[in-house]
């Protein structure tokens, strides 16, 4: 992403308000994702969803570009907002996405791609909560690993190599569940 | 596992993505476009508005709100420093002769008549009481004289010791002729002087100093003679007021004159001598405390009726700017002085608010290390 939130002093209220907007219409369907994947509760989601874009709007001016990148500036600030959800609701993380809709799946892709997926979601219950945060990050929001790395607060290779992890352990279960 | 089946599994991670709602996504898409504005009316508003500032923007208004709340601060101090400095002043060095004032007790002021002394004895004080050219009305009321004096005797004038202090600029050429000026004006004004001493020289040797007593009611056209005779460099005025101290030996006197008078009448009817003897002794005591007290009174009222001036004539150059056409280095020594207090301002707040912002600190650093381990202990 190649995203910048500041722009010259004289037009620096308009440019960072259309770079927040650019911001925001490519990273909607992502946070949103990466948050009700976090919470496995969708109204919690939606909420959390728009204050994590509420909070990020009035900070907007504080960006700083040396930092990183302005996507993991904004799911880092998504991802405190649903760590606080879950802290004050007082529940363990549970990163999967909420149970898939059989039904749904059976219409979309067929009984065959319905079980398969069902089993991955079931991998993923068995996975530890940062190694699930790990692949929502990677495979529901699609950030890069530099991104993640950002977003953690790690390097980029540890972020890498726990994404590898994770990814190897949830193969392990899906073949363990099959 | 092969590439093929990794490529099955990302895919099927990527199927499970929740996806917002239509309605949600079209709400946020309205809240955006609007500002995101707040759904709450709770509080962080002022601070969240703050935060979205950006810091150098910040630097301007809240410069401006440090030094308008130090200039403030120190207006205050300065202030509150000069009225307690014009309070004592007034109380013991006095204002300006022409001004003076004093509370009658009762909620009014009045001018009194340096001239409308005097209580030369317990008789004469009523009747000076009576007859003083100055009188303050009502006067009974003065809780002091309530105290120390019995209702029969009501003081209707106060006695004021007043005193002076004049510094003269010259040149060192100048300075005896200053010093005869000096004289005469004494002279001219029936006053005294006490001790002189004059020293002839370079600049900041040659001088003069006097120790003068200058009548009280004449005090005013003395001061004016004096600062005419060079430049002034400083003039102070004092004032005390010894009338309770008056009043009270003037009282004393009264009745040790009147013991005086009845001790008589008693020795003139002794009728053993041995009644005679006890009675001439206790007169001869009574005499005694009469001319003590006498000799107080005729010391108060000289204090009052004589006023004592302190002259010099300095040359060299003025290390205070006390007069003088107010220049340079005036200006700098004031400019000093606004920063030495307003720095002992800002000393007092930061020891005030010090602790106070540490504590912030160290609770907040605290609550934000507690709210990451809650975090990392949140995601395991």
């Amino acid at each position: 992403m190649e995203q910048t939130l500041v722009a010259d002093a004289s037009d620096a209220p308009r440019e960072a308000d259309l770079a927040f907007d650019r911001l925001y219409r490519s990273s909607r369907d992502d946070l949103f994702a990466y948050v009700a994947g976090l919470l496995r509760d969708t109204t919690a989601a939606e909420e959390v969803t728009a204050a994590a874009f509420e909070r990020a709007y009035r900070k907007r001016n504080r960006f700083d570009p040396r930092r990183g990148e302005p996507r993991a500036w904004l799911f880092g600030i998504a991802r405190n907002a649903a760590l606080d959800e879950l802290r004050h609701r007082g529940r363990q993380a549970e990163l999967t996405a909420e149970p898939a809709d059989p039904e749904s799946l059976d219409t979309h892709a067929g009984a065959e791609r319905s079980d398969r997926r069902l089993t991955v979601s079931a991998a993923l219950e068995r996975l530890q909560p940062g190694e699930r945060e790990l692949i929502a990050l990677k495979f529901f929001a699609g950030l890069a690993n530099a991104e993640i790395a950002q977003v953690l607060g790690t390097s980029e290779s540890n972020a890498g190599t726990k994404l590898h992890r994770a990814m190897t352990k949830l193969r392990e279960a899906c073949d363990g569940t099959v | 596992m092969e590439p093929s089946r990794d490529d099955q599994l990302i895919a099927d991670l990527q199927a499970l993505r929740p996806t917002p709602r239509p309605q949600f996504a079209a709400e946020l898409d309205e809240r955006a476009a609007a500002g995101f504005p707040r759904r709450s009316r709770l509080p962080r508003l002022s601070l969240d508005r703050l935060r979205a500032v950006q810091p150098r923007r910040l630097l301007l208004p809240a410069g401006t709100a440090a030094v308008a709340a130090i200039a403030i601060a120190a207006v205050l101090v300065i202030g509150s420093l000069g009225g307690s400095s014009s309070s004592s002043t007034s109380q013991q060095h006095g204002s300006t002769l022409g001004d003076l004032q004093y509370f009658d007790g009762s909620g009014h002021y009045a001018k009194p008549a340096p001239e409308a002394r005097s209580l030369t004895s317990g008789a004469s004080a009523a009747k000076g009481a009576t007859n003083g050219k100055a009188e303050i009305e009502p006067f009974s009321q003065n809780l002091m004289f309530s105290r120390n004096l019995n209702s029969s005797f009501t003081p209707r004038h106060r006695d004021v010791e007043r005193s002076a202090e004049v510094v003269l600029a010259a040149q060192p050429e100048d300075v005896a002729g200053d010093a005869t000026r000096v004289f005469e004006a004494v002279h001219a004004n029936n006053g005294i002087v006490m001790r002189s001493s004059t020293q002839e020289g370079a600049a900041g040797e040659a001088g003069a100093s006097f120790e003068l007593l200058i009548p009280s009611h004449k005090l005013g056209d003395a001061m004016a003679a004096f600062s005419e005779i060079d430049a002034v460099r400083s003039r102070r005025e004092a004032t005390a007021d010894i009338t309770a101290p008056t009043v009270s030996a003037a009282v004393l006197l009264k009745e040790s004159r009147a013991r005086i008078d009845s001790l008589l009448a008693q020795l003139e009817g002794a009728e053993t001598e041995e009644e005679r003897e006890a009675i001439e002794a206790e007169l001869r005591h009574e005499r005694r405390h009469a001319s003590r007290l006498a000799a107080q009174l005729t010391h108060l009222h000289r204090r009052a009726d004589f006023s004592r001036v302190a002259l010099r004539i300095e040359t060299g150059s003025s290390e205070s700017s006390g007069g003088g056409a107010w220049g340079i280095d005036d200006a700098l020594h004031d400019a000093g002085h606004v920063l030495t207090v307003a720095a002992a301002v800002m000393l007092v707040a930061l020891a005030a608010l010090g602790p106070i912002a540490l504590i912030a600190l160290i609770a907040w650093l605290t609550h934000r290390a507690w709210v990451r381990r809650e975090r990392r202990r949140v995601v395991g």
